[in-house]
């Protein structure tokens, strides 16, 4: 479960990005949150895997209260989440077995569990035959599938995909989305961002939309839109 | 380690230029702390012989040899003496002399009685020869000696030793300011080279980062590598020292004591090898967490 309870965050420059929001995510849950540039999307996401410290209000995500979570702590609580970045963040200049074998190196995995576990995990991506490719050698889908291998290969429980599909062609972006909905059929929470009217109107799933740092709508089968509700206008 | 060794070979030049400093500091160290083992031991061989020579008068008694040597050892700084009677001189002088013709036909010619007996006096503190030099000159011991022969006080050797004391101490301290200025320059090169890598390495260090790499984990491979520089170093390092004197041995076994420094070499090579892996793996170590304390932020 994921809980901001009247979170705020003020950068150190003055500028508030979240301002007493509320997000209640329930355990298995696909989760699309939209809004413009500098809406807030990065922020949620930032306080998520405490890249950033929130000023105000309560995070808890499962279980963890993130008020209590010490320096030192942070690597372990970022080993909880996976997440997947739209520049997919890989190592260049090692292979693509070894960029998902990485993730298990850092939580001190042992070698023959890591040779037990990547091939499976590139299997379950549809990968199992470039194991020894470097990402330069791959598509912009393909390596967006190393990246989502080497989150999930930890087996968190949740997932978080920050615009996945933003440097991706139609056919590329929609194979990325299905495969999220395939892990979330395996249990996995999803909490995607994205600036695809398509494939979110596509998704049919829960869609938060966030505008100057609040949630401005919440709909269940939510569609792509950037306005606020009518019942809501001109409330700040 | 795997990641160490890999950014070793992928900054092949900067690492390079680190191993070849860290080299240089190291030889200078092992040089410097050879040298100083040399000098010591040539000291030591060469004041082990330093000797007074007291001449005795020609017609003087068993009994007035003995007061002599009891009044010199009186006055201080006396490791030992020996009494060298006129024939044992004589066989000594022919000894030294027998490859020297004119000398001994000199000595026929003269008479055997030219030589007179004398004491050879060890002193405890060779540097302070005065000591000996006023007991002899006293008076009442003027009279067991051979007015026409004043005592040698190992002349021209003791000036020989005071100039290989001199030179040792210079020694000693170039040593030292040399190792200290190269261990310096080390710390600066490895420092830089570090700095470099991460530089380079930003992108992997924040990806480490956001997969939730611990912070020695993150900094181990720097670590790594930095000690990596330190023991190639001291076993490039051990081996150049250890073929300098090999080669400069023979040519310095005249003058100095080089033989004990290669006897080190040859019975404890491992204590060699180990102090210079010490003293690299070290100085690694320190210039890389002085590196990451300002260039990786975690």
């Amino acid at each position: 479960m994921i809980l901001f309870d009247r979170v705020t965050k003020v950068y150190p420059n003055g500028s508030t990005a979240l301002s007493g929001m509320n997000l209640h995510i329930e355990p298995k849950e696909f989760v699309t949150i939209v809004g413009s540039s500098g809406a807030g999307k990065s922020t949620v996401i930032k306080l998520m895997t405490r890249e950033e410290v929130h000023t105000s209000g309560k995070i808890i995500i499962g279980g963890l209260d993130y008020d209590t979570i010490r320096p030192k702590d942070v690597p372990l609580v970022r080993r909880r989440i996976g997440v997947v970045f739209q520049d997919f963040k890989l190592l260049p200049n090692r292979r693509v077995g070894e960029n998902v074998a990485f993730a298990l190196e850092v939580a001190g995995a042992r070698n023959r569990e890591i040779k037990r576990a990547v091939p499976k995990m590139l299997q379950l991506v549809g990968l199992a035959s470039k194991e020894n490719a470097f990402p330069n050698e791959l598509s912009g889908g393909e390596r967006q599938r190393v990246a989502i291998a080497r989150a999930l290969i930890r087996q968190p429980k949740i997932l978080i995909a920050d615009e996945p599909t933003g440097n991706l062609d139609p056919k590329n972006a929609w194979e990325i989305i299905e495969l999220l909905l395939k892990i979330n059929r395996f249990g996995t929470t999803v909490l995607l961002t994205t600036h695809n009217k398509e494939i979110v109107n596509a998704l049919k799933r829960r869609v938060i939309t966030i505008n100057r740092g609040r949630i401005i709508r919440d709909d269940e089968q939510g569609r792509y839109t950037l306005e606020t509700p009518s019942n809501l206008k001109g409330v700040k | 380690m795997k990641t160490g060794g890999r950014n070793f070979l992928r900054n092949l030049w900067l690492s390079t230029a680190a191993t070849t400093v860290m080299t240089v500091t190291l030889t200078i160290v092992v040089l410097s702390f050879i040298s100083n083992l040399t000098l010591t031991s040539t000291i030591k061989s060469v004041t082990d012989k330093i000797d007074v020579s007291v001449y005795l008068k020609a017609d003087i008694t068993d009994q007035e040899v003995t007061d002599f040597q009891y009044a010199i050892k009186a006055g201080g700084n006396v490791a030992g003496i020996t009494y060298l009677s006129k024939e044992d001189a004589l066989a000594q002088f022919k000894q030294k002399n027998k490859n020297n013709q004119a000398t001994l036909d000199a000595l026929n010619i003269a008479g055997a009685d030219t030589i007179p007996a004398s004491l050879q006096i060890r002193a405890i503190d060779p540097k302070k020869l005065d000591v000996i030099a006023a007991t002899i000159a006293l008076p009442d011991n003027q009279k067991y000696q051979d007015p026409n022969a004043p005592p040698s006080y190992s002349g021209g050797r003791k000036s020989a030793i005071d100039r290989i004391v001199g030179f040792s101490n210079f020694f000693r301290s170039a040593g030292l300011i040399m190792s200290f200025i190269f261990v310096v320059i080390s710390i600066l090169i490895i420092f830089n080279t570090i700095r470099m890598a991460i530089f380079t390495r930003r992108d992997e260090i924040e990806i480490m980062k956001l997969i939730g790499a611990t912070k020695w984990f993150i900094r181990g491979p720097f670590i790594f590598e930095a000690a990596l520089y330190g023991i190639i170093a001291s076993f490039i390092a051990v081996g150049l020292a250890y073929l300098l004197l090999l080669g400069g041995g023979p040519k310095l076994s005249s003058y100095v004591d080089v033989q004990s420094a290669i006897n080190l070499f040859q019975s404890y090579p491992l204590l060699v090898i180990g102090i210079e892996l010490i003293i690299g793996i070290m100085i690694g170590i320190f210039s890389s967490l002085l590196a990451m304390s300002r260039y990786l932020k975690l």
